[in-house]
């Protein structure tokens, strides 16, 4: 072979093994102990969270890794060995199961009580109106083609939403028009995008200003679904940072952002 | 901009693709060259992850992979760590689920040289490994090079074995297409879309630089 | 008998190819392998390059054993050192002419290639051309590039497969002559196969008749095409006088034998073996039947004169092909050919009376058809 195209292919080789090299070696970031620990939310959180992880920041000078899903698919990861250290849930269910069957330190504790509301874009035929009487209206009268709920079957606020319109009777006039959300975030992500007529989503995310401001929201009664206790707790490889956030949560000062940002206090309740 | 995101994606795209050339090239000469009982077979078990939704894929690497799982607790007997929620386990699928896109290619560039060239090679004294280097990767090189870049593309954008088998851990397993998933999620129009335009031009620039290359090439070696 | 330095091949194998193959080849010998599609030649050459490995049989060259299947001996094709021009050249075409031949000398230290190669490339008349690639030459001059690179490798057997069926007649014809010039230097025993018996004639000092893998008959042009050993031979070698016959009295006192056709007497050249009444098939080349002059008659002055009328007629170029029915046994023509201006002079067309002479050195008796075999018992 001609002296150029050796030397070419030569560097060519030498660069596509260095770019392996480089590939293999970097150190990957590190997710647990020692680095900063994997806190897994549901997705109700998504506004409330980063701020008080910011705050836990500032004051211990550590950091976590958030990460947002439904409760039921971030317990099902659990259970599949996924590395989160920090389980904050929306429906303590997931978690006592999950303590049951070991994987949790104890119990954990009550963090919050969740509140639904119905959430509907500007522009939206819909009223935001929390008795449901005019979503019950425009679903007689046809000005309700989709409405958003986060999947009943791994989303507590999802089940909620299903218990909610069964209270009213509107379920099974409801259901061939509902669009499910992956997680309650996505929910309420359909219902401001316009892509339907309106949601029912968590309250805390229908406060949050970036949805806030396109839409309306009106809090649904508590007692037309089963209460959503948001339960969090330490898992088995928990490290002290973990531990640090999971008792920052239940201060004063974390329990007054989470009041201002649509979650009641569980005033001392386990 | 998750500069994280991307750059798990960038690595796990290019070791793919680094892993998967000797893979590809080896199995792509193999089946040009060679005809058995049974090729056809074989040839489809290569296509499967074309015609698989990766979500099928993603469930079944879930059922063999898992902690569960015979794999996964030998990984984890002899790595100490799990396989699913890891960038380890991620390039595995990828290696798997990309093996059409970097097999058939390569098997067509392969089967594109006439078979007297290949015996030609032999007549002449050059040993297999010779014959390879020499004359039949210079003759298939397009086949290769469109099986890496094939390759890159596919992993860059894979979405639902990611979701399936890596979670979205950050700087883990949380790819830049995760990413983007995730700040729709967030109500970051803003994020969502700073990244998608750079995956696209990224994208973009890798097809295009590939081809120019590859026609210069070709006028060189004819 | 093989010279030390030859080619010995002996090849069996019931399947997928059958084979069942012999022969040898003399260091600086032209053996032409002939026979039509499907005969197994280019198995046979693959076999002798290596790349094909046949169930059974061996293959030696100079003494050293390429490939012997009892002994479990193979070496493989880039161990050997054989020259093989492939019928589609095969060139490598991201290499220049020089570049095809550089890589072909790795038996060479490398200083020493590149001007062995100029060397070669001039040797085939393709000075000043060594840069181009093989798509940017004529398929003459790639034809050449082929058989300078399969001499490049100093081989020990040179093999050839059909290298003249992709040129043109006129390149074809120019092509023989350099080849012929050619092999006068060259020390090591060559192998040609081709379908076409008159390059075979042209080119080869011997030649082997194959059909379906087994060798028929192996000799010279002359003798395999003149005294074909069997019926098959001899259709294979494009000899269409093919008839049968009886033997009338197996030697003279002029020491040549007589047969009976269908009640004609012929003599043949030599003697034959056997009782009387034994069928004999035999043959006589179109070159041995010679048409009387019209204007001279003869009665008994040739030999073998066989009366008939003329059956066909059919011009190509210069040459009248015709075939003649004989009067003693109208079934079988006789085909035979003369200048046109002959045809012309003896006024010969269809339908009219003619007369030929078989000239007995031509008349050869080969080994009987299943057919005849079973008829005359």
């Amino acid at each position: 072979m001609p002296s150029l195209q050796r030397r070419r292919l030569l560097a060519l080789l030498s660069g596509a093994g260095l770019a392996g090299a480089g590939l293999l070696g970097l150190p990957r970031p590190a997710a647990a102990e020692g680095g900063r620990p994997l806190v897994a939310a549901a997705s109700d959180l998504q506004f409330v969270l980063p701020e008080l992880a910011a705050a836990f920041e500032a004051e211990t000078g550590a950091a976590v890794e958030l990460t947002f899903g439904s409760s039921g698919n971030i317990a099902r990861q659990i259970r599949q060995g996924a590395p989160y250290q920090l389980y904050l849930s929306a429906d303590e269910d997931y978690v006592l199961g999950l303590a049951r069957d070991g994987f949790t330190r104890g119990e954990g504790r009550l963090y919050a009580l969740g509140r639904l509301a119905l959430l509907v874009p500007a522009g939206s035929p819909l009223e935001a109106d929390g008795s449901l009487a005019d979503l019950a209206a425009a679903l007689r009268d046809g000005r309700v083609t989709r409405f958003a709920i986060a999947n009943p079957e791994h989303a507590p606020y999802g089940r909620r939403a299903e218990e909610a319109l069964r209270h009213a009777g509107l379920w099974q006039a409801i259901r061939p028009r509902l669009v499910l959300g992956e997680n309650v975030a996505q929910a309420a992500q359909f219902a401001v995008s316009g892509n339907a007529q309106g949601g029912l989503v968590a309250h805390s995310l229908a406060l949050a200003p970036r949805i806030a401001a396109r839409g309306e929201s009106a809090l649904v009664p508590a007692e037309w679904h089963s209460p959503l206790r948001q339960r969090m707790v330490l898992l088995k490889e928990a490290g002290a940072v973990a531990g640090r956030f999971h008792d920052y949560l239940s201060t004063p000062a974390a329990q007054a952002t989470l009041g201002r940002n649509g979650f009641v206090l569980p005033e001392g309740t386990r | 901009m998750d500069w994280t995101a991307l750059w798990l994606s960038l690595r796990l795209a290019g070791l793919t693709v680094l892993i998967l050339l000797p893979i590809g090239i080896a199995a792509g000469r193999w089946l040009a060259y060679r005809d058995f009982a049974g090729k056809g077979f074989a040839e489809a078990l290569v296509a499967l992850p074309l015609v698989l939704p990766p979500t099928v894929f993603g469930y079944y690497l879930l059922v063999a992979f898992g902690a569960a799982s015979p794999i996964g607790r030998f990984w984890e007997a002899a790595v100490g760590g799990q396989l699913v929620f890891t960038f380890e386990g991620l390039l595995l699928a990828s290696i798997v689920f990309n093996l059409p896109f970097a097999i058939q290619p390569m098997q067509r560039g392969f089967e594109a040289i006439p078979a007297e060239v290949r015996a030609a090679a032999a007549c002449c004294g050059l040993s297999p490994w010779r014959a390879l280097l020499k004359v039949e990767l210079p003759l298939a090189w397009p086949g290769v090079l469109t099986a890496m870049v094939l390759s890159f593309a596919h992993t860059l954008g894979e979405f639902g074995i990611v979701l399936m088998v890596g979670g979205s851990i950050p700087g883990e397993t949380r790819t830049v297409a995760i990413a983007i998933y995730d700040r729709v999620q967030a109500f970051d129009d803003a994020g969502a879309g700073r990244m998608s335009a750079l995956l696209l031009v990224i994208s973009l620039t890798t097809i295009a630089l590939t081809y120019a290359f590859s026609r210069r090439l070709g006028r060189r070696l004819g | 008998m093989s010279a030390v330095a030859g080619l010995e091949v002996e090849l069996e194998q019931a399947g997928p190819i059958p084979l069942a193959a012999a022969f040898s080849c003399a260091p600086g010998e032209v053996l032409a392998l002939v026979g039509p599609s499907g005969s197994g030649k280019s198995t046979i050459l693959r076999s002798i390059a290596g790349t094909y490995r046949p169930r059974g049989g061996s293959i030696r060259v100079g003494g050293a054993c390429w490939f012997s299947a009892g002994e479990g001996i193979f070496v493989p094709p880039h161990r050997r050192a054989v020259g093989m021009v492939f019928q589609s050249y095969a060139l490598f075409p991201h290499m220049s002419a020089l570049g095809n031949l550089v890589i072909a000398m790795g038996q060479r230290p490398a200083p020493e290639r590149e001007a062995r190669a100029r060397g070669l490339l001039e040797l085939v008349h393709l000075a000043g051309l060594e840069d181009r690639r093989p798509a940017e030459l004529s398929g003459g001059q790639q034809q050449r590039v082929a058989v300078a690179r399969a001499l490049a490798r100093e081989p020990k057997v040179l093999l050839l497969d059909e290298p003249f069926s992709a040129v043109d007649k006129a390149t074809r014809q120019r092509l023989y002559r350099e080849i012929a010039e050619l092999r006068r230097g060259l020390e090591m025993p060559v192998v040609l196969v081709t379908h076409d018996l008159e390059e075979a004639a042209m080119l080869a000092d011997r030649m082997t008749v194959l059909h379906r893998g087994r060798t028929l008959q192996t000799g010279t042009p002359e003798e395999v095409t003149t005294r074909p050993v069997s019926a098959g031979v001899a259709r294979l070698v494009g000899l269409r006088n093919l008839f049968e016959g009886r033997l009338a009295a197996p030697r003279q006192a002029d020491g040549k034998a007589t047969l009976d056709w269908a009640g004609l007497v012929l003599e043949t050249a030599g003697g034959l073996e056997g009782a009387p009444g034994r069928p004999v098939t035999w043959v006589v080349p179109d070159g041995f039947v010679v048409l009387h002059r019209r204007d001279r008659p003869s009665r008994g002055e040739h030999e073998n004169p066989i009366p008939g009328i003329v059956d066909t007629l059919l011009v190509i170029g210069q040459t009248a092909h015709l075939t003649l029915r004989p009067d003693h046994d109208p079934r079988l023509p006789i085909h035979f050919s003369v200048p046109l201006h002959v045809a012309r002079r003896n006024a010969v067309a269809r339908g009219v009376a003619a007369t030929v002479s078989l000239l007995s050195e031509g008349i050869h008796a080969v080994a009987p058809t299943p057919e005849a075999q079973e008829a005359g018992g």
